[in-house]
C-alpha cells in the first residue's frame, strides 16, 4: 500500500514511520500489555495498578512476510482531552495518536477491551470511531469471563459498532494470529463508518450474556477480594498492617541484600585480581583497578537490593495491594500536599530515585507530579545505606546494635519526613494548587505470575546499570584523576607526608585534597576536615562513592568488603596537634547531610528529563545541598553543645 | 453534608447515581471511570479521618473515591 504514495514533501520524522501500526489502546488493566507481549513476545510491564504503562512500547514485527510495528499505549479512559496535559499517561497516547495521523502512517487502532465489562471499554470505541482511523475491537481475558459462565455476542456488537470484534485471551497463544489477521483485514479493508451513535451502557448490558447459573468461580474470587478487604482495609488493623508491610519489605531489602552483596563484592575482588596482575604495577593497573573496575564494583554491590526491591514492589502491585496502599495513605499524604497516588513512587524512591521519578507520571495533576519529582530524591535510596553503615559503625560502635537499629530507622523516617515538609512547602508555593480528588480502580487480589515478577526484576536490574552504572563509572574515572594527579607545588599545603606509604602520601598531594584544603574554613562550622570534603566531591556524581573515597584517603586499599576497618581508622584519624578529627558530632552531622543531599547526577538527569527544564534539575541540586549543609552545621553545632 | 449524595451515604449504603455535579472536565473524567448517572453504587467502606470511599458499582468495578468528589455525586431520592 506504500508503493503509490508519492515521497512525501516532509521526511518522516523517523524511517520506520511508514510502517503499518498496529496501535494496541484500551483501559488501564483491559490487558494491552498482556496481549502486547502475547504478540511480540516482549515484555511490557504487566501490572494491575491503573496507569502503570506509562512509555510508549513498540516492537518491530514480521507477520506473513509484512513488516509491521506493534505499539502499547498507556491506559486511556477516554480519547476527548479533558484538560490533561501531555504528560499524562492519557496525554501521551492522544499525542502519540495525533503523530501518526500527522505522518500519515497507516495505522489500525487495536482496542483491548476487557470483555468481562464491556459497557466501560465501549465509551472508548464510540471516541476512537469518531477518529475514523480502522479499527477491530479486542474483547480479552476470555477465559476470565467463561470461568464466570458468562458470554459475548460478537455478531450483536460487530454490528452496533460497524467493526470486526474478536474475543481472545492473553494466556492462549491463538491469541496472536487471531489479532493479527483481524487487524490487518481492518487496515486494507474500508474505512469504518465514522458517525455511530450508541449507548455504550445500554450495548454492553445487550452484548454481555449473562450466565444460565451462578457463577461460583467470579463469586468465590469477589468473596475471597472482600475477605482479604475486611483486613486490609480495616481501620484500625489495616493501616497496622501495612506499616508491618512496609517495615517488612525494608527489612527484607535489608537482610537478603548483605549477603548478596557480598557475594557480587567477592566476584568483583576476584575479577581485580586477575585482570590487577596482568596489568603490571603502573598508572594503567591504578586507573584500570581502582578507577574503573572499583566504580563498577560500587554499582553491582547495589543490584541486589535494586532487584530485591522491585520484585517487592511488583508482588505489591501484581496482587493487586498497591491499591490499597494508595487508599489507605491517600489522607496522609493529602496534608503534605499530595494524593495517595505519590504513595507509589515515593516507595519506589526507597530503592532508587531514577526509576522512580518516571513512577511518577502515575500522578494526574501536573503540579503535584512535579512536587513528587523534587521530593523523591529525599527518600532514602539503596545508595546512601553504605555510608550510613559506616557513619553508626564509626561512631556509634560502643552502642550496641539496638541502638545502631533505631538510628537507621530513624534516617528512614527522617527522609519521609524531610520529604513531606519539602512537599508541604512547595505546595504553598511554586507548585502551588488543588490536588485533584481520589478516583482510582481498586482491581481484585490476584495471585502474581511469578514469570513476569521475575522479568520485571531483571528489567529493573539492567535499567539500573545502565543509566546509574554509566554516572558511576564517569565519576570514579574523574575521581580516580583527581586523586592521582598532583597539586602544583605552590598550592600544595599537605605537609610533611614522608611517613606516609606512597600511595597515601600521593593522596595527600593530589587535586583533590588541595581542593578540600581550600573549602576547609566553610566547612569546618560543619565539623567536616579535607578529607570528608575529598569524600563529599567523590560522591558529588553518585553517593555510593562515600566509603570508597574515604577508604582511599585514610589509606586504605580494601574497604568494601570491611567497614570496620574503615570505622577504626576514621574514629583514629587525628589532626596535627594530636587530637581526634572526628567525633560523634561529625559523624551525625554527615548523617544529617546524606538525608538531604541529592549526591546523584543521574538522580538529577532523571528530574530533568521528566520535568524538560535544567531550571528544577538545578533548583535540585541547589536546595538540597543548601539545606543538607545547613543541616549538618546545626546539627553539628547543637551535638557539640550537648557533649557528644 | 449533603444528604443525597454518595458522601452522605453510610457503609452498608446504596444508591443510584443522579448527577455529577462537577466541572466538566472533571464529570467527563469520572464518568469514564465508571461512576455514571443511572449506575447503582454500593458504599463498602469509609476511610479513616475522612478518608476515600471504597464503593462498588453495578458494572462490577470498585473504585476508591475521594471523599469530598463523593459528595459532589448526587443521588436519585428515594431508596432504590
Ligand atoms: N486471566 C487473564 N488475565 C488477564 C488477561 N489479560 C490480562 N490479564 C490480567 O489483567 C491485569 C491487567 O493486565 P495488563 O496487561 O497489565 O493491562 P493493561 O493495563 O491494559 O496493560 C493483569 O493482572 C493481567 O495478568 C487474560 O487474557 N486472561
Ligand atoms: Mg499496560
Amino acid at each position: 500500500m506504500s508503493d503509490h504514495c508519492e515521497a512525501p514533501a516532509e521526511a518522516p520524522r523517523e524511517g520506520a514511520s511508514q510502517t503499518p501500526t498496529l496501535v494496541l489502546v484500551g483501559r488501564p488493566n483491559a490487558g494491552k500489555s498482556s496481549l502486547y507481549n502475547r504478540i511480540t513476545g516482549g515484555d511490557a510491564r504487566v501490572g494491575n495498578f491503573p496507569g502503570i504503562t506509562v512509555d510508549v512500547l513498540e516492537a518491530p514485527l514480521d507477520h506473513e512476510g509484512r513488516a509491521l510495528r506493534v505499539v502499547d499505549l498507556p491506559g486511556l479512559y477516554a480519547l476527548a482531552a479533558n484538560g490533561d496535559d501531555a504528560e499524562t499517561d492519557e496525554g501521551v497516547a492522544r499525542r502519540f495518536l495525533d503523530n501518526l495521523a500527522h505522518e500519515k502512517t497507516p495505522t489500525v487502532l487495536v482496542q483491548v477491551m476487557d470483555a468481562t465489562c464491556p459497557a466501560l471499554g465501549l465509551r472508548l470505541t464510540r471516541d476512537l470511531l469518531a477518529r475514523g482511523t480502522p479499527l477491530v475491537v479486542i474483547a480479552t481475558q476470555s477465559d476470565v469471563l467463561a470461568a464466570q459462565g458468562r458470554s459475548l455476542d460478537v455478531e450483536a456488537l460487530r454490528k452496533a459498532l460497524g467493526v470486526d470484534v474478536r474475543v481472545v485471551s492473553a494466556r492462549d497463544p491463538d491469541a496472536k494470529p487471531t489479532v493479527l489477521s483481524a487487524a490487518l483485514a481492518a487496515l486494507d479493508g474500508a474505512p469504518p463508518p465514522r458517525a455511530r451513535s450508541f449507548d455504550p451502557d445500554a450495548l454492553g448490558r445487550e452484548v454481555l450474556r449473562d450466565a444460565p447459573r451462578v457463577d461460583d468461580e467470579a463469586l468465590a474470587a469477589r468473596a475471597r477480594t472482600e475477605r482479604i478487604d475486611r483486613w486490609a482495609l480495616h481501620p484500625t488493623l489495616g493501616p497496622l498492617l501495612f506499616v508491618l508491610l512496609m517495615g517488612g519489605l525494608f527489612s527484607a531489602v535489608f537482610l537478603v541484600a548483605d549477603p548478596a552483596s557480598n557475594l557480587v563484592d567477592a566476584a568483583v575482588q576476584a575479577l581485580i585480581n586477575v585482570v590487577g596482575r596482568r596489568l603490571g604495577d603502573g598508572a594503567l593497573r591504578s586507573f584500570v583497578v581502582d578507577g574503573v573496575l572499583g566504580g563498577a564494583g560500587t554499582v553491582l554491590i547495589f543490584l541486589p537490593q535494586i532487584v530485591v526491591l522491585t520484585v517487592a514492589m511488583e508482588l505489591l502491585d501484581a496482587s493487586g495491594y498497591l491499591a490499597r496502599g494508595v487508599f489507605l495513605v491517600d489522607r496522609l499524604f493529602r496534608r503534605a500536599g499530595l494524593s495517595g497516588r505519590a504513595f507509589v513512587p515515593l516507595l519506589t524512591g526507597h530503592a532508587c530515585a531514577v526509576p522512580a521519578i518516571a513512577a511518577t507520571r502515575i500522578i494526574r495533576d501536573p503540579r503535584e507530579r512535579l512536587t513528587a519529582v523534587l521530593v523523591v530524591p529525599l527518600m532514602t535510596c539503596s545508595a546512601r545505606i553504605p555510608t550510613y553503615a559506616l557513619l553508626l559503625s564509626a561512631f556509634f560502635a560502643s552502642r550496641g546494635a539496638w541502638f545502631r537499629a533505631m538510628v537507621f530507622v530513624a534516617l528512614y523516617v527522617f527522609g519521609i519526613a524531610s520529604g513531606f515538609v519539602a512537599s508541604a512547602m512547595l505546595r504553598r508555593s511554586r507548585t502551588r494548587g488543588r490536588t485533584l480528588p481520589l478516583l482510582l480502580e481498586m482491581p481484585r487480589y490476584h495471585a502474581p505470575d511469578a514469570r513476569v515478577v521475575a522479568r520485571a526484576g531483571w528489567r529493573a536490574a539492567g535499567r539500573f546499570v545502565r543509566d546509574v552504572g554509566t554516572t558511576i563509572l564517569a565519576a570514579s574515572a574523574l575521581l580516580w584523576a583527581l586523586l592521582n594527579v598532583p597539586m602544583p607545588a605552590a598550592f600544595d599545603h599537605a605537609g610533611d607526608t614522608h611517613t606516609m606509604p606512597p600511595a597515601v602520601a600521593r593522596v595527600h598531594h593530589s587535586v583533590a585534597a588541595g581542593l578540600g584544603r581550600a573549602l576547609e574554613p566553610v566547612t569546618r562550622i560543619a565539623g567536616f576536615d579535607w578529607r570528608i570534603n575529598v569524600g563529599l566531591m567523590g560522591s558529588f556524581g553518585a553517593r555510593e562513592l562515600m566509603v570508597g573515597t574515604l577508604g582511599v584517603i585514610t589509606g586504605l586499599e580494601d574497604v568494601e568488603d570491611d567497614d570496620g576497618a574503615l570505622a577504626t581508622r576514621l574514629r583514629e584519624i587525628r589532626r596535627d596537634d594530636g587530637t581526634r578529627a572526628y567525633s560523634t558530632a561529625t559523624g551525625l552531622a554527615l548523617m544529617a547531610f546524606f538525608v538531604i543531599a541529592c549526591q546523584c547526577m543521574s538522580t538529577v538527569a532523571a528530574v530533568q528529563r521528566e520535568t524538560r527544564s535544567w531550571r528544577w534539575a538545578g533548583f535540585t541540586l541547589v536546595w538540597t545541598y543548601a539545606v543538607g549543609f545547613a543541616l549538618a552545621v546545626l546539627t553539628y553545632q547543637t551535638a557539640r553543645a550537648l557533649g557528644l | 453534608m449533603n444528604p443525597d449524595t454518595l458522601g452522605a451515604l453510610p457503609p452498608g449504603g446504596r444508591g443510584v447515581i443522579a448527577s455529577l455535579e462537577l466541572p466538566s472536565q472533571e464529570r467527563a473524567w469520572v464518568d469514564a471511570l465508571g461512576l455514571s448517572p443511572g449506575r447503582s453504587v454500593t458504599v463498602l467502606r469509609r476511610g479513616a479521618f475522612r478518608g476515600p470511599l471504597h464503593v462498588r458499582v453495578d458494572s462490577g468495578a470498585e473504585l476508591a473515591v475521594d471523599a469530598e468528589l463523593a459528595s459532589h455525586v448526587r443521588l436519585a431520592a428515594g431508596a432504590p
